[in-house]
């Protein structure tokens, strides 16, 4: 799978019980020795690290060697999903509308929660990737939607 | 010493965050109920959690809530508190509130409010600073005209200080290079005084270049007894406030140590002080001079660092003798051992100018081993606000020597690990390890002429495969979803216990 923060992709592709990391024309080994409360403990390379990494939204925090690096998301990684395709917010899931909390025309900040959907009994919050204006709103609350369907489109204010 | 049952039933603290807890603390040490107050906005804040007891005091803004004086006085009586302990900022150096206080029939934990109205005007207290015989930075007060200013600015020299009279915190301040900035800069600081402290008073000062603020902890008993507890070093400032500040000071020698130990001491028996205080001075390495700044008339933010050079509780001994116990120790009994470092550790980001970063704390890990001490308010999921200082904890270290210090600090702050907001933490290492910083070369400016040069860091190959890793770790293992904000709609782990390419 591919992953972008900021301007640097990743290709993470799984082997056995580890990972190879391809970046920047590199691949790196990648082991989980143990993961929990935020906490990563690695082998790369061979070379033990340890990093503490929070997510909020699409940010990562990761601290390393006492230097905190804030990450951002780019895109979704999952071939053929792009949650953010071409201005427009798609459903991650398939699920039920629950409710939209803006309308056509409305600004809205980056993060804000657009509308509400339910899947597999979990509530999914789609927020605005970026500051901007509400295009078009496809769905109504209690429709059901495919993944990857069209929910909204956004412009830039 | 044995411990004698202090006349105080119950203790409130008029104050938050950090303080209320080192606060706190003291109480439970001393065998004494606490009181906290909190604003609407701190209902589930840590020093809430940890009071005995605790009342609401009103909405987020300090002004309906910490700074209201009926409130407060309300929360003592209904709590049965007879003793109020201010903490620092806020209405610590309130004459008035200790007045309040003391007309309630409660204590005050603090000097008395004659002492705090004395050293609160600057320029009341700078003559009589010049009456008991402690040096004052060369100047003039009670200036009217212009041409008055001229001629004062003259004979001090330029550059001059034009600062307001009521004034403190940088404000209504303004440096003058030469004659002809001086009427723009009377007309700016008359107008930030006037809004600022409701008073337009200037005084005008000489200025110095490349000046350290050195500080004197003071500390007296009702009975007479005033000692000083040494110096702090806390020339590393942004916007004039502290940062790091240090005990010894690498830059007085035993001598003007001495010296500035007494005037600190004649400064605060010129007010009849008692309790804890701390007179600042600025200190110009170049002459070994130093001139009285100002006197805080309070438990200062950096008081940790003369406990742990001085092995004394400050704040056990600022509720004992507010009881009216005598303070023990003769000056030639008190003695500097060793050397420790505090840093601030601030919700705000140094690359934009120092400003405060809100959010939920994600992550709070406290750094611990031989020599730390951290003062906190938060812990992780605690959300910081825009009501109050951006302060979350205060990082101390001890050491044998400065040297070996600075090397504990430097590690103890890269194993502080706070995500949510951004802080200052990653800044401070890399004034840590600055070669200016190890010679003691940090004069109050150094930050502000420094910070431009340093940059947060870049991501790693190693932080880009941890960002990406922990999506599928921690989904297997769950165990950062409580402490996670939001559910990411982005996750491409979220669906599938096993991924393919």
């Amino acid at each position: 799978m591919k992953v972008t923060f900021g301007t640097h992709t990743l290709e993470i592709t799984p082997t056995g019980d580890s990972y190879v990391a391809a970046l920047n024309d590199k691949t790196i080994n990648v082991q989980i020795v143990r993961a929990d409360s935020g906490r990563l403990d690695l082998l790369v390379d061979g070379k033990r690290v340890t990093a503490y990494v929070s997510s909020d939204l699409a940010k990562r925090w990761v601290t390393l060697d006492g230097q905190t690096m804030l990450l951002t998301k780019t895109s979704g990684a999952k071939p053929g999903v792009r949650h953010d395709y071409a201005g427009g917010l798609t459903a991650p899931m398939p699920g039920q509308v629950r409710s939209v909390s803006v309308s056509e025309g409305e600004v809205v900040k980056k993060g804000q929660t657009l509308l509400t959907m339910e899947a597999m009994k979990m509530e999914i919050r789609i927020q605005a990737l970026k500051d901007g204006r509400v295009k078009t709103v496809h769905v109504k609350p209690g429709q059901s939607v495919e993944r990857e369907q069209i929910l909204m489109e956004m412009e830039d204010e | 010493m044995t411990i004698t049952p202090l006349p105080f039933s119950k203790i409130l603290i008029a104050n938050r965050g950090e303080i209320a807890i080192r606060i706190m603390r003291a109480c439970r040490e001393l065998n004494i109920p606490s009181v906290a107050v909190y604003s609407e906005a701190d209902a589930n804040a840590q020093h809430v959690q940890c009071a005995d007891e605790a009342v609401l005091i009103g909405p987020p803004a300090p002004k309906e809530s910490y700074l209201n004086v009926d409130h407060l006085l309300d929360a003592a009586r209904h709590s049965g508190a007879d003793a109020i302990h201010p903490g620092y900022g806020f209405l610590s150096e309130n004459a008035s509130f200790a007045s309040a206080v003391e007309s309630a029939h409660l204590t005050f934990i603090g000097p008395s409010a004659d002492s705090i109205r004395a050293m609160g005007d600057k320029a009341e207290s700078k003559i009589r600073m010049k009456q008991a015989a402690v040096p004052t930075v060369p100047g003039f007060e009670n200036l009217e005209s212009e041409q008055e200013f001229k001629r004062a600015a003259g004979e001090i020299g330029y550059p001059v200080l034009v600062k307001a009279a009521a004034g403190g915190g940088g404000k209504g301040m303004r440096v003058v290079h030469a004659e002809s900035e001086l009427s723009e800069a009377i007309a700016l600081a008359r107008r930030e005084a006037l809004n600022s402290f409701g008073d337009e008073r200037l005084l005008i000062e000489k200025y110095l270049v490349e000046a350290h603020h050195v500080e004197i902890q003071v500390f007296g008993d009702k009975h007479g007894n005033l000692v000083h507890l040494f110096e702090r070093e806390c020339s590393v400032q942004r916007r004039h406030q502290k940062i790091i500040e240090e005990s010894p000071s690498p830059l007085l020698t035993p001598q003007v140590r001495a010296r500035m130990g007494e005037a600190a001491v004649n400064a605060a028996k010129a007010v009849g002080y008692f309790n804890a205080g701390t007179v600042e001075f600025i200190f110009d390495p170049r002459a070994d001079s130093f001139y009285f700044l100002e006197m805080n008339t309070r438990l200062q933010v950096e008081h940790p660092v003369t406990e742990l050079v001085s092995g004394l509780d400050l704040v056990q001994w600022q509720i004992r003798v507010a009881a009216g116990e005598r303070f023990p120790f003769e000056q030639s009994g008190l003695h500097q051992r060793g050397h420790a470092i505090e840093c601030r550790v601030y919700a705000e980001d140094p690359a934009s100018g120092f400003l405060p970063s809100t959010g939920k704390l994600l992550q709070f890990i406290e750094p611990r081993g031989p020599g730390i001490r951290v003062d906190s308010g938060f812990r992780a999921g605690d959300i910081v606000t825009h009501f109050y200082d951006p302060l979350l904890a205060k990082l101390i270290v001890y050491g044998e020597t400065r040297a070996s210090a600075i090397q504990r600090m430097k590690i103890a702050l890269r194993d502080f690990i706070v995500h949510g907001v951004t802080t200052n933490l990653d800044y401070m290492q890399s004034v840590l390890a600055h070669e200016d910083f190890a010679a003691g070369r940090v004069s109050t400016n150094w930050v502000e002429d420094h910070v431009r040069e340093w940059t947060p860091a870049v991501p790693t190959e190693e932080a880009l495969i941890a960002a990406a890793l922990a999506d599928v770790a921690f989904a297997a293992s769950k165990s950062q979803s409580s402490i996670s904000t939001e559910t990411d709609p982005f996750n491409p782990w979220k669906q599938s216990n096993n991924f393919r390419n």
